[in-house]
């Protein structure tokens, strides 16, 4: 099992209010499994990806991730369990402008403190998986969203994640796009790479082995 | 622009601050160059400069000399004597007054055009028994009453007419007056006669001369007068005419170092403050793009856009003049003051004469206004109206490089002056804490040269004095003098010796006894003087240490020094001391000879100096004041430590330390509010990058570090020019001096330091505030 909700939830003040935006969670993710968050905008899904990534906290309830308790976690624990096991993939690709596609894949490592010679090694490999050794000196502002969006995985793969949380991937791309990535999760899920991806689209949602509906922070059971 | 209110803040406080120091620096520069501007025909007056063979140059010359050639040369307009000799009690209504007096001929005025309050100046110095009082002294004695007719007696024998009034005249100005006497008067005078010889170099001349004078042929033909006049020519080098405008830096020279300095630091503040409101609105700017694209759609042209931005920063500039002024009348001319007041007398700033500061810091605040209003609209407005409309410009980068080039300059401008006030601090430390060849610890020094009523009553009373304090327990030892460490008078005069006919300039001073052993100065060879043994008119001298060396004596058995021009045995010369600064360091220790007095020869003693056991001072001091009170005397008797009167000479530069401290102070918080605002600027731009970082797995101190690291490498660059720069400049500044520290490394490393810990904090805050923001928030701003 990679990760564990048990109760959780994230509960937020507004003025006076408590809102609860993610209400009693309960979720169990096995190694492998890929799944896709449904729900309109405003029912979690990016708030549940937040929690589950360890950007954010929940405020109540148990998250136990590779059999670890996270919410007893320090920050510098929690932060070096993320870097370890997690990849992030954003919507809006968010690539750093003033670094190069090469540049960009090679952040992660940076924090990781891999040595130099590894770090050449491994983005030349995703580079070369990726078919996009000819674009790593360019900027991200001279790609496709495509092309960007594709830099913006190897990116969250570069450190070989075991999970890979994708908030809206294909959310700023056309269809072709769309279901070329789409595509590459499924091969990248076949290699063993746990994936939840949030999404709106029933046709990507239809990608993954498992759908998840949220509704006002909860978990609709069909 | 009140979503900018932190900006805006920052832009006030650092525009008031900077306009308001470079109000006060130009002010002060302004009051010095205008301080004779009531001097007409300033261009032709000049005063003499005697060069002599052995290198020493001194504004004085023979008093015979101007008249020799007042008589030979028909270029001559106008001459003076500026001579003084005495300070004579002046008496009005049974109350005495001592003033600084200079003896000057009639045609004083024909040579400085000094305005007259009361009093013709054609004819206020015409005859013999009249007097010229400046204004300070008039209103000393005879109140807003205009003195002109009324009679002052003048040290109980004369009777003297007050002809005229000065205006008032600016402590910056090349005269330090008093009152003014006919050289007539003097020539009365027995004991100046004697001295007025063509041997004696201790007159200042003036002249005014015709604009067509050629000046060589009218220095040669001085030289010709030297020639037949001087009794040894040969010692003269030269005597040049040179240009009065010049005379105050010669006079007092650190002035010409805090003149050029001011100068220099508010020229620098002023870049400094142009630099940062430049940055900051550049900053602004970029977030209004789309305002400005907008408004270019509704048909906004250049021109209005510009006048808009120089409306805005009109009001800044207004206000922070306004503001600045408050802070230049409250607080910066009453601090200015304080630091220059004793040296120079204090300024004080008056609408109708001193208007061209207010004009010149409008003119300031107008041109200030246009550069910064126009430069970052001009870039703005070029910028296609596409791009600018979704408010976002790729042009940081190469704006980013320009700012840099522009803190880079500001921090080696605020290096420098770090490093100027660590070396000063240094210079002073050192004078202040040197060996000076003598104990200064522990010794009261009074004055008893008090104008005694009744001399021989006086004299009684201090000798019962003294053998009171040879008898206190407290009393180490006692002495008293003509002059003590700090206070050596210049008063030169030319030995040989007979026997190998070398020449010496010595300076000299006369003591008693005691001298040395209450100042613990060693005794190198020979012995001390013995008031046993010696008598002033068996002509006893101790030499210094110098003055071997120049005679170039092994020993000083049976060797005695003549005086240059006089016939007489001679002085024995009995004992040496070992070189001590008798005057700052800032000067090289010269030969001195002390010459013998007795205790009992008060006319010639001007100070008693007693060494006390430490801890009973005020005990002594107490002691020997509630003596002087039986006496009756004109001045009052005044004590002090010989630590602070040593110390009180360097207060000039220790004032020039403090301007600079306040200017350091001010050019590196300046900078650092420019480099906060943009700092703040560029970590608000760069929200979404950090936030991309952290989910990248980025901690705090990496994003720190991302956010700082620029900075502060502009900081080591600036470091790297700053240095040579500073070390240029002190190292020739140091040369001044005869004893000086050296430059050491860790200066100008500290400098830098100081500069760096200052500049990581700033930036440190902010980046800190930007790093711990979590990336969930920074993520959605989208």
């Amino acid at each position: 099992m990679i990760l564990k909700l048990n109760n959780a939830s994230k509960i937020v003040n507004s003025g006076s209010n408590k809102i609860a935006l993610l209400d009693n969670i309960n979720l169990n993710v096995e190694e492998g499994e890929f799944i896709s968050l449904m729900g309109p905008s405003g029912s979690g899904k990016s708030t549940l990806l937040n929690c589950i990534g360890m950007l954010d906290n929940f405020t109540e309830g148990t998250y136990a991730f590779l059999d670890e308790s996270v919410h007893t976690m320090k920050e510098r624990q929690r932060s070096k369990l993320y870097k370890e096991y997690i990849g992030f993939v954003f919507q809006a690709y968010h690539l750093i402008d003033e670094l190069t596609v090469y540049e960009n894949i090679e952040t992660p490592l940076l924090y990781k403190n891999v040595k130099s010679s590894e770090r050449k090694a491994l983005v030349a490999d995703i580079l070369d998986r990726f078919n996009i050794v000819g674009k790593k000196d360019l900027f991200p502002v001279q790609l496709s969203g495509g092309q960007q969006q594709l830099v913006g995985i190897a990116r969250a793969l570069i450190g070989s994640p075991k999970l890979i949380l994708a908030d809206e991937p294909t959310g700023n791309l056309n269809s072709k796009q769309s279901e070329e990535i789409m595509e590459l999760f499924t091969a990248l899920n076949k290699e063993g790479v746990t994936i939840i991806q949030a999404t709106h689209s029933e046709k990507n949602a239809s990608y993954g082995s498992r759908i998840i509906n949220l509704l006002d922070g909860n978990i609709v059971v069909e | 622009m009140s979503k900018n209110k932190l900006l805006s803040t920052l832009n006030l406080l650092g525009l008031s601050i900077g306009i308001g120091s470079v109000l006060t620096l130009f002010f002060s520069v302004y009051a010095y160059y205008n301080a004779d501007s009531n001097i007409e025909d300033q261009e032709n007056i000049y005063y003499l400069k005697t060069t002599t063979t052995a290198g020493d140059a001194y504004k004085q010359t023979p008093y015979p000399l101007l008249k020799e050639i007042i008589k030979s040369s028909p270029e001559v307009i106008a001459a003076t004597h500026l001579q003084n000799w005495n300070q004579p009690w002046l008496e009005y209504n049974e109350s005495e007054f001592q003033e600084r007096t200079n003896y000057v001929e009639p045609e004083f005025f024909q040579v400085f055009s000094l305005p007259l309050k009361h009093g013709n100046p054609q004819t206020a110095l015409k005859e013999k028994y009249s007097i010229v009082l400046t204004n300070n002294v008039s209103q000393k004695i005879f109140g807003d009453k205009n003195p002109v007719g009324k009679t002052l007696k003048v040290n109980d024998s004369l009777n003297l007419n007050v002809t005229g009034v000065l205006e008032s005249i600016s402590p910056y100005s090349a005269f330090r007056l008093g009152v003014l006497m006919p050289t007539e008067l003097l020539e009365d005078n027995p004991d100046f006669v004697a001295r007025a010889n063509w041997n004696d170099s201790f007159s200042l001349n003036y002249l005014h001369l015709r604009s067509t004078t050629n000046i060589e042929q009218f220095e040669s033909r001085v030289e010709e007068l030297i020639k037949k006049n001087y009794k040894d020519p040969d010692l003269i080098a030269s005597i040049k005419l040179m240009p009065f405008a010049g005379m105050r830096t010669d006079s007092i020279p650190v002035v010409d170092t805090i003149i050029s300095g001011c100068i220099a630091a508010s020229v620098f503040i002023l870049l400094i403050v142009l630099i940062n409101l430049l940055n900051l609105n550049t900053s602004t700017m970029h977030r209004r793009t789309k305002d400005i694209s907008v408004r270019k759609i509704l048909g906004s042209s250049k021109k209005h856009i510009i006048v808009q931005f120089c409306i805005e920063n009109g009001i800044l500039v207004l206000v922070s003049i306004f503001i600045s002024g408050l802070l230049f009348l409250g607080f910066l001319l009453p601090k200015l003051n304080n630091i220059y007041g004793a040296d120079f007398g204090k300024i004080s700033f008056n609408i109708i004469n001193d208007y061209p500061v207010i004009l010149f810091t409008v003119l300031l605040g107008i041109v200030v206004t246009l550069i910064v209003g126009i430069l970052p609209t001009l870039r703005l407005i070029s910028i296609p109206i596409s791009t600018g409309i979704k408010g976002k410009l790729n042009t940081i980068k190469s704006n980013f490089l320009v700012r840099n080039s522009f803190i880079v300059l500001q921090f080696s401008i605020a290096i420098l002056f770090i490093c100027v006030a660590i070396i000063l601090n240094n210079q002073i430390g050192f004078m202040k804490n040197a060996s000076l060849g003598f104990n200064k610890e522990n010794v009261i020094v009074g004055n008893i040269d008090l104008e005694f009523k009744n001399e021989a009553f006086a004299t009684s009373k201090l000798n019962d004095l003294y053998s009171k304090l040879e008898s206190n327990p407290y009393v180490k030892n006692y002495s008293i003098s003509e002059v003590v460490p700090s206070n050596y008078n210049f008063s030169y005069t030319q030995f040989y010796d007979p026997e190998t006919d070398t020449e010496m300039r010595t300076r000299y001073a006369r003591t008693d006894d005691g001298y040395l052993k209450t100042l613990e100065i060693p005794l190198v060879m020979g012995r001390d003087f013995d008031e046993n043994l010696d008598k002033a008119d068996s002509y006893p001298v101790i030499i210094n240490k110098t003055a071997l060396k120049v005679l170039g004596w092994e020993s000083i058995e049976g060797k005695r020094l003549k005086g240059k021009g006089s016939s007489g045995v001679g002085y024995s010369v009995v004992g040496v001391m070992d070189d001590f600064h008798y005057q700052d360091m800032q000067n090289e220790i010269e030969p001195l000879i002390h010459f013998y007095r007795g205790k009992d020869a008060l006319a010639y003693h001007k100070f008693l100096s007693v060494r006390v056991t430490k801890g009973h001072e005020s005990d002594v001091q107490e002691f020997i004041a509630n003596r002087f009170d039986n006496i009756s005397s004109r001045r009052q008797y005044e004590q002090q430590y010989l630590t602070d009167k040593v110390s009180a000479q360097y207060r000039l530069i220790e004032g020039m330390l403090k301007t600079v401290n306040v200017v350091a102070l001010l050019t590196i918080f300046i900078s650092c509010l420019g480099m906060f605002g943009l700092i703040s600027f560029m970590a608000k731009r760069r929200i979404k990058e950090i936030g991309i970082r952290k989910v990248l797995g980025a901690g705090v101190v990496k994003i720190v570090i991302l956010l700082s690291k620029d900075y502060i490498l502009l900081v080591g660059i600036a470091s790297v020019i700053a240095f040579p720069i500073a070390w240029y400049s002190m190292n020739a500044w140091l040369m001044d001096f005869a004893y000086s520290i050296s430059l050491k490394w860790w200066m100008f490393g500290l400098s830098g330091f100081i500069a760096l810990l200052i500049a990581s904090f700033t930036v440190g805050i902010q980046a800190l505030k930007s790093a711990t923001v979590n990336p969930t928030k920074s993520l959605k701003t989208e």
